[in-house]
């Protein structure tokens, strides 16, 4: 079983920020850009867009790491490994918001706000979940789905590197090939 | 493309089997374009976008997090109130600007500077004139065009206090325009104050732009089509009640297909005179077809249809699905609702893309301009393209499925006024009496984000049931046609009441009443009501539904309806929903304003009991049985 995961090419990212606000509606309670946005507690993204040098985007998201930062910093044992394979999921029922898990983050992509699925519907630590209940109804992440430019692709990160190497094959004899 | 059950694009069997040889043949449709564009942009789906200047482009984050502010200052409100303000200014702007042309037409006629057009209906013309104030004694028939023409150009100026033919609306609805400051002074003006008004800087608070968007729209509905509607009339002959034929199968395999497209009825009656000329004919057959076989697209198909009597070969969404019969020679188009990829498909077959309006050119389409001088000969210059093109006809790629529908057209308010024998009375009599519980305009466009003809089918349906009449126009009036609601026979499958009027008159339960800008024939219907009754249009048992609309033309003829006080039902989610304020003016707030609002109900079955609720509820106000 080929394990895929999101992959970004900050190239052709061009900062339209549809990914963000697919990721939100994904994450509401509704699920529908419609409703999401009249529900009390608003959903918000887990992906980002840096601005960087000349007001180049990047979008920014958790790489799941392994092992990962955010999940050995993190006391309660509110980030978990054992709801998707490959994926470090925070549990909203554990997660304490005592800041250690964005304090590890090498990468900022761990934010906090209130979550409707948090009890009481407090503060907690909001990063990306790798969309693992869209993947097990068999649907890419919504970023990627939301991409029009193809900066978020859901491929085998083993299979484009594959690409990358025989790109720098053709580089390598002089000709240079996309 | 991949292939998809295309049973769930459209309810009709003959569009599923084009879409089939469309994929089959490699061909991009209106379909897949939006699948590749799914998902939209969320932020313009709720109007929280805003390119109006360069200090932008700017979004407003929805979810609270991002910006909440353009870099100007405009919040959602702003935003999504400005973005409003422009469809309409667009809709409105195309409406009236059809309707310019034919007031230009009409005083070319009154100067005698045109050959190809004159006056078909002298009486109207001289009732027009009059009611709007005109001493038609002593005029000649060129004399009271010459005079109309000028009043009605005034209605373009910024000279008037109001237009023309608000004076045809309640002196109670006037009242409310004027306490409101909406009642439209010029056409273009108002077009123009809200272009001006949406600049950046202008106009920075919801009500403000969204009233003078009413009154944008007022200007559309009761001046620029309403204008439209009566000189297409005048000049084309007011429509009566007739049979034709509606479906793609209306082509023939063995003639010369030509196809009308788009909207002003001064290109397509130029057509439809001269596929009737002998040489025209003569020179078909000596190509080896059994002749001219016109038929139309939309609403210019309706404009014919309703005058002339022409077949009508779909609705929006069949439009690029014709080409793909095989079977058409040319589609001669003017503008409004053309998509551009007709010259793509086009060039798959040997199918013509004719334009023939200045202001709107297609890329890669053959131009061939008309105007109030040379419209015959260029006529007979397009049919001679089509007849040319015929030879190249590949007989192989021919396919036309389906069958043709009989339906009956022509119903215009003067039509309808004859049939009940000169006055309103048999009318008011049935509603009041409860037989016709109310009416309701199902009207609008297509939109592939609903399934073909669903929304129009399905409500309409079940409006009928209920013993409430249909009004229907544009796209909508296609889609009833094709699915057989249109012939008398349909008063079978309406409740006893509607039923028994239908049958005694020996109407059908679903009544053409034409094109998109003939809306303004409902809108003067339920003003000639509302005056007999002493009432105001929004007492009316009466409501609007454009369940399947795309358009800005449709987002403005919403709006002049609500405005005008009638409730009206969109089936699509107009992008205002990133401003609470706005949609709750919207869905509830303009009940106070105009005694009207919208409701946005995608579901047919849904959308009949809001609309049975609104009816109910003033047929009671107006002391009758629910």
């Amino acid at each position: 079983m080929v394990e895929k995961t999101v992959i970004v090419r900050p190239e052709l990212c061009v900062g339209c920020m549809q990914c963000m606000i697919r990721c939100a509606e994904a994450h509401s309670e509704s699920k529908s850009l419609f409703a999401a946005v009249g529900e009390e507690i608003l959903a918000k993204p887990r992906i980002h867009i840096g601005v960087g040098p000349e007001q180049k985007p990047f979008p920014n998201k958790c790489r799941h790491c392994e092992p990962a930062p955010c999940q050995e910093a993190c006391m309660p044992g509110a980030i978990r490994s054992d709801i998707f394979t490959g994926l470090k999921v925070v549990d909203q029922a554990r997660c304490i918001h005592c800041g250690m898990c964005s304090m590890a983050c090498p990468y900022y992509v761990i934010r906090y706000y209130h979550d409707a699925k948090a009890p009481g519907g407090r503060s907690i630590a909001i990063k990306c979940d790798g969309c693992f209940e869209r993947q097990e109804a068999g649907l890419v992440p919504a970023c990627v789905l939301a991409c029009k430019t193809g900066a978020l692709t859901f491929e085998d990160v083993n299979a484009v590197q594959k690409q990358g190497t025989d790109r720098l094959a053709w580089a390598a004899y002089g000709v240079v090939r996309s | 493309m991949t292939k998809k059950n295309f049973q769930e694009f459209t309810i009709r069997p003959e569009v599923e089997r084009l879409l089939e040889k469309a994929f089959d043949e490699g061909i991009e449709t209106v379909w897949d374009r939006k699948r590749a564009q799914e998902p939209h942009c969320g932020f313009c789906e709720l109007g929280l976008s805003c390119h109006i200047c360069v200090m932008g482009p700017c979004r407003i984050d929805p979810f609270g997090d991002g910006p909440q502010r353009g870099v100007c200052g405009a919040d959602a409100d702003v935003m999504v109130a400005r973005n409003f303000g422009r469809m309409i200014a667009a809709g409105s702007a195309s409406h009236s600007d059809h309707g310019r042309d034919l007031v230009e037409t009409l005083a070319a006629i009154g100067k005698g500077e045109t050959g190809d057009y004159g006056i078909r209906d002298e009486a109207k013309l001289k009732r027009v004139a009059e009611e709007l104030g005109i001493k038609t004694a002593g005029l000649d028939v060129a004399g009271q065009a010459r005079a109309l023409a000028e009043l009605l150009g005034d209605d373009f100026s910024c000279r008037k206090k109001e237009l023309a033919f608000i004076a045809r609306a309640p002196q109670k609805r006037r009242d409310l325009w004027n306490k409101l400051g909406v009642t439209p002074r010029g056409i273009d003006r108002e077009v123009v104050e809200m272009m001006h008004r949406t600049h950046m800087g202008v106009d920075n608070e919801a009500v403000s732009l969204l009233l003078h968007a009413a009154r944008v729209s007022l200007s559309d509905g009761w001046g620029g089509s309403m204008i439209a509607t009566e000189l297409s009339d005048i000049i084309f002959g007011t429509p009566s009640p007739k049979k034709s034929q509606i479906n793609m199968a209306v082509l023939k395999a063995d003639q010369i297909n030509i196809l009308v497209h788009g909207h002003n009825p001064i290109v397509s009656e130029m057509i439809a005179w001269a596929v009737r000329e002998p040489d025209m004919i003569a020179q078909a057959k000596a190509a080896g077809a059994a002749g001219i076989n016109l038929a139309g697209l939309c609403c210019t198909g309706n404009e014919i249809l309703m005058r002339q009597g022409v077949p009508m070969a779909g609705n929006h969404l069949m439009t690029e699905l014709a080409i793909v019969t095989g079977a058409v020679e040319a589609i001669v188009v003017d503008y409004q609702c053309i998509m551009p990829s007709l010259v793509q498909i086009a060039s798959c077959y040997h199918t013509k893309i004719v334009t023939t309006s200045p202001k709107a050119h297609f890329a890669g389409a053959t131009h061939i301009e008309f105007d109030i001088h040379n419209a015959r000969q260029k006529a007979k210059e397009v049919v001679r393209m089509a007849i040319a093109a015929y030879g190249s006809r590949n007989p192989d790629r021919v396919e036309i499925p389906g069958k043709p529908v009989e339906l009956m057209s022509g119903f215009s308010n003067e039509a309808v006024l004859a049939a009940l024998g000169g006055s309103l009375t048999p009318l008011i009599e049935a509603i009041t009496s409860g037989k016709i519980r109310g009416a309701v305009g199902v009207v609008g466009c297509n939109n592939p984000k609903v399934k073909h003809d669903s929304g129009h089918v399905g409500l309409t349906r079940e409006l009928i049931k209920r013993d409430i009449l249909v009004l229907d126009t544009g796209c909508a009036a296609a889609a009833h046609g094709m699915s057989g609601l249109k012939m008398p026979e349909a008063a079978d499958l309406a409740g006893p009441g509607l039923s028994a009027v239908c049958k005694a008159l020996g109407i059908p339960p679903v009544l053409h009443v034409g094109s998109c800008v003939d809306n303004t024939r409902i809108v003067h219907l339920c003003s000639l009501l509302a005056n007999t009754l002493g009432v105001d249009i929004s007492d009316l048992p009466v409501a609007a539904a454009a369940m399947e609309w795309y358009s800005e033309k449709a987002a403005a003829i919403g709006l002049y309806a609500v405005a005008s006080g009638i409730f009206t039902v969109l089936g699509v989610v107009p992008p205002i929903l990133g401003s609470k304020t706005v949609t709750g003016l919207a869905v509830k707030g303009l009940e106070d304003v105009f005694g009207a609002t919208f409701a946005v109900e995608p579901d047919p079955l849904k959308a009949a009991d809001l609309i049975d609720a609104r009816i109910r509820t003033k047929r009671v106000a107006l002391g009758l049985t629910p």
